[in-house]
């Protein structure tokens, strides 16, 4: 309850989180039959693996105006099909390197890794994000609705 | 000089004609800066070919992209090429989407191409050019309203002022003397540096700016050689739907993320989508941004070496820190 309270208190962020389905999803199924304690701004996305994560899923959303993009995958070496996430944890750190060339903050991006069996750790991964996110406030994104050709019409 | 290397350069395609299938090179357009692309498939075409500094095109899109030139089993196609452009074929030998022995490269060094662009505004109200030469680092204009002198180097592309690889990277025979390159390579990524001591406000105010003109023509991503997905590109497809046809910011950012993300540890800042730009946008600059990031993490520049493979399309188990 005192939880609640507190996130009523501070907007809510907007906060994607991509889960793999084989390890991170479970790590967090894991913390909440613990019931460890977890902020509230993340919404989860299901993914088959980070192999799958497009790194445009998450300058969509931080364009758009997300204000933080969070994926979790199976640790190195432990990825349901191998290597997905050899081939993601490059593609990740490419786009952590390329958002504050357009000006968003590179914070806004976090990659990490959560076993199915990692409750706490999972607890952790997300309090330290969420928190971070609070910190860095809203994301002033671009201005999404400027219609260039005529803003009265939409 | 640039008519010797003509010479050479017809005289060249003379003698492997028998042995190709066609010919991509330039010709001479509706004036003498406009050049455009020209494949001859027969001897009497042969003439037309020319080489100068107003060769612009990146021809190697005509190896993949269609309507693309492609030679018959055990023929091969010839094509002219840059220095930059040859890392163009490179790449596309890389990702397999071409294969060495089907292709002829003449190669030929480079010293920078002329922006019609910078010229035309130099020429101020006259548009019609009567007649154009480039003679000891100088263009000199005869036009409508009279005759205008412009050094050289204040006409080039910017992709020119910043290329390293002026010469030709592969090639099967090189046309004219090696020429030494605009910039040291410690600089290439200097206006990228620049930009990012700005603040994120700027740089996000700048990129708003600056994208807002884009009309979203696509014109960036049909001129890139290795843009290859045509029909099949997300920018343009409703399934799955990833921008919208709205004139807003959103769907050009998205769309110039796609491009930007897509071409990731491939670019080979030929420059070609920023020179068709019809906005002036700097379009290759975010480009070199993302290659400045693969050539720090992964010591990658594309379309070097042929046996590399791109390195967002492997991976390596012992990396650390990533
Ligand atoms: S060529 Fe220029 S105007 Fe056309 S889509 Fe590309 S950036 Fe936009
Ligand atoms: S993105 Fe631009 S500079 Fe890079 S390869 Fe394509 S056309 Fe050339
Ligand atoms: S299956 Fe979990 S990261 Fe690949």
């Amino acid at each position: 309850m005192e939880e609640r309270e507190k996130t009523k208190n501070n907007t809510e962020m907007r906060i994607l989180g991509f889960l793999c389905n084989w390890c991170s999803y479970g790590g967090a199924d894991t913390a909440g039959v613990s019931r460890l304690k977890q902020p509230t701004d993340l919404r989860i996305i299901r993914i088959p693996c980070t192999g799958r994560m497009d790194p445009l899923f998450a300058f969509k959303a931080l364009i758009s105006g997300a204000d933080g993009v969070l994926v979790s995958g199976c640790h190195p070496k432990d990825c349901h099909y191998s290597v997905g996430n050899l081939y993601a944890r490059r593609r990740f750190e490419v786009l952590k390197d390329f958002l504050p060339f357009l000006g968003i903050e590179s914070d806004r991006f976090h990659y990490t890794w959560v076993s199915a069996s990692e409750g706490q750790r999972w607890q952790e991964v997300v309090t330290e994000f969420s928190r971070r996110i609070h910190e860095l406030g809203r994301n002033p994104g671009f201005d999404m609705n400027t219609n260039l050709v005529n803003s009265e019409a939409r | 000089m640039w008519s010797e290397i003509t010479k050479k350069l017809q005289e060249t395609v003379q003698n492997i004609m028998p042995q190709v299938e066609a010919v991509i090179g330039w010709e001479r357009g509706f004036n003498e800066i406009r050049i455009k692309p020209v494949v001859i498939k027969k001897e009497g075409d042969i003439s037309k070919l020319v080489w100068n500094p107003f060769c612009v095109q990146n021809l190697s899109g005509y190896l993949v992209k269609s309507p693309a030139v492609i030679p018959r089993e055990g023929r091969r196609v010839a094509i002219c090429v840059k220095g930059c452009d040859s890392r163009s074929v490179t790449a596309l030998i890389q990702e397999g989407f071409l294969k060495r022995d089907q292709i002829f490269i003449i190669g030929i060094p480079c010293s920078g191409t002329v922006d019609w662009r910078k010229v035309m505004k130099r020429l101020e109200r006259s548009s019609v050019i009567h007649r154009a030469e480039i003679k000891d680092g100088r263009l000199m204009v005869e036009h409508a309203e009279g005759v205008e002198e412009i050094p050289l180097r204040e006409i080039l592309l910017r992709r020119c002022l910043r290329c390293v690889y002026p010469n030709p990277t592969v090639s099967d025979v090189v046309i004219g003397e090696t020429v030494s390159p605009h910039i040291e390579k410690e600089d290439l990524y200097k206006d990228v540096e620049a930009f990012e001591r700005k603040s994120l406000d700027e740089r996000r105010k700048f990129w708003a700016e600056t994208l807002s003109r884009c009309i979203r023509c696509y014109a960036c991503r049909n001129a890139c050689p290795l843009c290859i997905c045509q029909d099949w590109c997300i920018a343009e497809r409703r399934d799955p739907k990833w921008v919208t046809q709205k004139p807003t910011l959103k769907d050009i950012l998205l769309f110039h993320g796609i491009h930007a993300l897509h071409l990731a540890g491939r670019c080979t800042e030929c420059g070609e989508c920023e020179r068709v730009c019809p906005m002036e946008i700097p379009v290759m600059f975010i480009k070199e941004k993302l290659n400045e990031t693969t050539l720090r993490l992964f010591s990658y520049e594309a379309g070097i070496d042929s046996n590399l493979v791109p390195p967002l399309l492997t991976f390596n188990p012992h990396e650390t820190g990533i």
